[in-house]
């Protein structure tokens, strides 16, 4: 009976009038709370079970007799469940709280009942539960990124259609014409994937291509999946959250225009490096290398913007919540990109092709980059919708526990993926038994690092639970729990 | 400043762009290759019948979270590891909806493994238990596409020939199942043992 109080008031709190200046802020928490709590739910959840099936792909890789009597968890499922279940489950999750609240924020006023979001979420999570379904039932497709089945797709499409008419809907009733450049990587980002997605489906299922263009099309996708929607919507979640968090603006923000557009360019060029050497038309994975190089301009300037900010506020970050979240998801932007561009580079592509290299660094891009930021601002953004505050003891534990675990997964996949694609590239003397010797010390490693980070996501869904299931203390009745935060990003811009 | 339209035509453009130089040029230029000769003589050779079936099962099983289709010569020692003797080149692949190019090689490249195994017992062996023939090897095994059933009358014909240690107990006999057969056929079927104009062998280039 406690409980469902305690649920009742988490989702309709009856607070104590608090200042005057934070009603519009508050009316836009109250119009959003059911929504951006149902993403951080499907955020932590999604996380635990893409993390569990990480795990369990990486100890099959060590010994594969692990569950080895089971058609449904064979390797080949597990290892696509677990970066399915990472990118649409938990990134997308997280990205979409970050961005339905942010772009809330941003509009200026509360935007009414939003069912066309809340039919979106529910729709979306159940297509990626299908997408799962999917690929254990044996329906999986062989490309990267989207081996959910194609009915799987559509639905996706179909559920992200409508979260994207609410996000543009919502940002076209803006009160202020002007705009902050959060709002530029989430429009972006929203557009971005609904058009990617629908390029994909028709070229790949409705009128699918002739054979290896096939995965020209899958390596577009996916490298744009990454590069133009969850990048995007991660960079809107550090433009939006440092100067909130501490009250200082976005160091360099002027060239947030620049660092846009040639992110946007050079990223949608970038996809065929994926296929060098293959047999596609050489001229094409020349195009992708090419406009991989590019990406080191707007790295730069975004590396500048988002380290500067928060160096320059370091002695506050411990002291914050979501600082320190937002300082790891920095500092693994900066390494990602400057590593894939590394990796494109024709030297080091002919010795880490087809190696666990690249699983290294999309651990680092989706658990380091997308992962650290989002969980970031998913604690920025929980106190305020349901004004209660977080158990700080659980987030220190997470906090230190996913850092652990990330470094340990992402330092033995990069060098031991780089050992062992030397050895598979180079000289035909090293047999594959001989690679796998040398690759399974690392992956020891690996495993320990993803037990960490699984660690660190059960405590995640620990402190969610925590905060909407406790009961209301004195302080949190009143609307004063939380401070206003100073407008930046308008001054700013 | 409002860039509202600003950023939906920016983007419009380059997405548009990135669309057509990037999959659809690449598509009008060498994305509607034909097959050269016909029936035997074939190429690409067809994968018919119970190959057919055995490519959904490969497709099913997720084979190409480990293993590529695509023989490298520009970099890498494809060539030199006997993966095959010339590169991969679109036309091999024309046939293949869903193409299975693959992206990581925790296993050995396919694209010739039927010239690699030529007995469907080898293989049956394998895929019944890969530490058969290599005490260290990770691939997983896939048992549970074959049947261990009670040897009635006469033993089958398919029944796993297996060594001692592994052999099943005394009177009951291990045959594969409709897909693993077909899985074999496929691997059999797996050979680009055929000369293309744009991507002659190396013996053919040494002859010359």
């Amino acid at each position: 009976m406690n409980l469902i109080s305690n649920i009742c008031s988490t989702l309709c709190p009856q607070l104590e009038d608090g200042e005057e200046a934070r009603q519009t802020e508050r009316a836009i928490d109250a119009s959003l709370r059911f929504p951006t709590l149902g993403l951080i739910k499907g955020a932590a959840v999604w996380l635990v079970i893409a993390l569990a099936f990480g795990i369990v792909s990486f100890i099959k890789l060590v010994s594969p007799d692990f569950m080895g009597d089971s058609a449904t968890f064979t390797y080949g499922k597990v290892v696509p469940a677990f970066w399915n279940a990472l990118v649409y489950g938990f990134a997308f999750n997280g990205g979409l709280a970050c961005a339905t609240w942010t772009i809330g924020r941003l509009t200026g006023k509360a935007t009414g009942l939003n069912i066309t979001l809340v039919i979106g979420i529910i729709a979306w999570n159940f297509s990626v539960l299908f997408g799962l379904g999917g690929i254990f039932w044996g329906d999986q497709t062989p490309f990267s990124l989207l081996e959910f089945p194609p009915y799987a797709a559509y639905m996706l499409l179909a559920s992200f259609a409508l979260i994207g008419f609410w996000a543009l809907k919502t940002f076209n009733k803006r009160i202020f014409r002007s705009t902050f450049a959060a709002q530029w990587h989430l429009v972006a980002a929203v557009f971005a994937f609904i058009w990617i997605l629908s390029v994909a489906i028709i070229m790949l299922y409705c009128a699918p291509v002739q054979g290896v263009f096939q995965g020209l099309v899958a390596a577009w996708y996916s490298s744009n999946l990454l590069g133009l929607v969850l990048f995007p919507m991660t960079f809107a979640a550090l433009y939006y959250f440092i100067p909130k968090v501490f009250g200082t603006p976005i160091v360099g923000y002027r060239y947030s225009g620049i660092a846009f557009w040639t992110w946007m360019l050079f990223t949608a060029f970038s996809g065929p490096a994926a296929l060098v050497n293959g047999p596609v038309p050489f001229w094409v994975s020349s195009i992708g290398v090419l406009a991989t190089f590019g990406l080191l301009m707007p790295t730069t300037t975004l590396s500048i913007q988002f380290l500067s900010s928060l160096l320059g506020n370091f002695s506050n970050i411990w002291k914050t919540i979501a600082g320190r979240f937002l300082l790891i998801g920095a500092l693994s932007f900066t390494l990602y990109s400057l590593l894939s561009i590394y990796a494109s580079w024709r030297m080091t592509n002919e010795v880490i092709q087809f190696s666990l290299f690249d699983s290294g660094l999309m651990i680092l891009g989706l658990l380091g980059f997308v992962g650290m930021t989002l969980i970031g601002g998913m604690y920025y953004i929980l106190p305020r919708i349901v004004n209660k505050s977080l158990p700080s003891n659980i987030i220190d534990l997470q906090f230190w526990a996913q850092s652990f675990g990330l470094i340990l997964m992402v330092g033995s996949l990069l060098y031991g993926g780089y050992q062992q694609g030397a050895l598979l590239n180079g000289s035909s003397d090293s047999s594959l038994v001989t690679i796998l010797t040398v690759s399974q010390s690392f992956l020891f490693v690996t495993i320990l690092g993803a037990v960490f980070y699984l660690f660190g996501a059960v405590a995640f869904m620990v402190s969610y639970i925590w905060v909407t299931l406790s009961s209301r203390s004195e302080t949190e009745k009143s609307a004063e729990l939380v401070k206003a935060s100073s407008d930046l990003e308008y001054s700013a811009s | 400043m409002n860039r509202g339209p600003f950023i939906f035509i920016g983007l419009f453009i380059i997405l548009a762009l990135s669309w057509a130089y990037t999959l659809d040029r690449p598509q009008a230029e060498s994305g509607k290759l034909s097959p050269i000769g016909s029936s035997s003589e074939r190429m690409p050779r067809e994968t018919v019948g119970l190959a057919a079936k055995g490519k959904e099962v490969y497709q099913e099983m997720g084979c190409i979270a480990c293993h590529t289709q695509q023989v490298r010569f520009e970099s890498g020692s494809d060539i030199a590891r006997g993966w095959g003797e010339r590169q991969s080149v679109a036309r091999d692949y024309i046939d293949q909806n869903p193409v299975l190019l693959g992206h990581n090689r925790i296993g050995s490249d396919l694209t010739n493994v039927g010239l690699r195994y030529e007995e469907a017992d080898v293989l049956h062996q394998l895929f019944y238990n890969p530490r058969i023939s290599s005490s260290k090897s990770n691939m997983p095994s896939y048992s549970f596409l074959y049947e261990e059933r009670k040897i009635i009358g006469q033993a089958s014909d398919n029944a796993l020939v297996l060594p001692d240690e592994y052999a099943p107990e005394e009177g009951m006999e291990i045959v594969p199942t409709s897909k693993a057969n077909a899985l074999v056929a496929y691997m059999l079927s797996l050979k680009a043992d055929y000369d293309l104009v744009e991507a002659p062998s190396l013996k053919k280039v040494d002859l010359k």
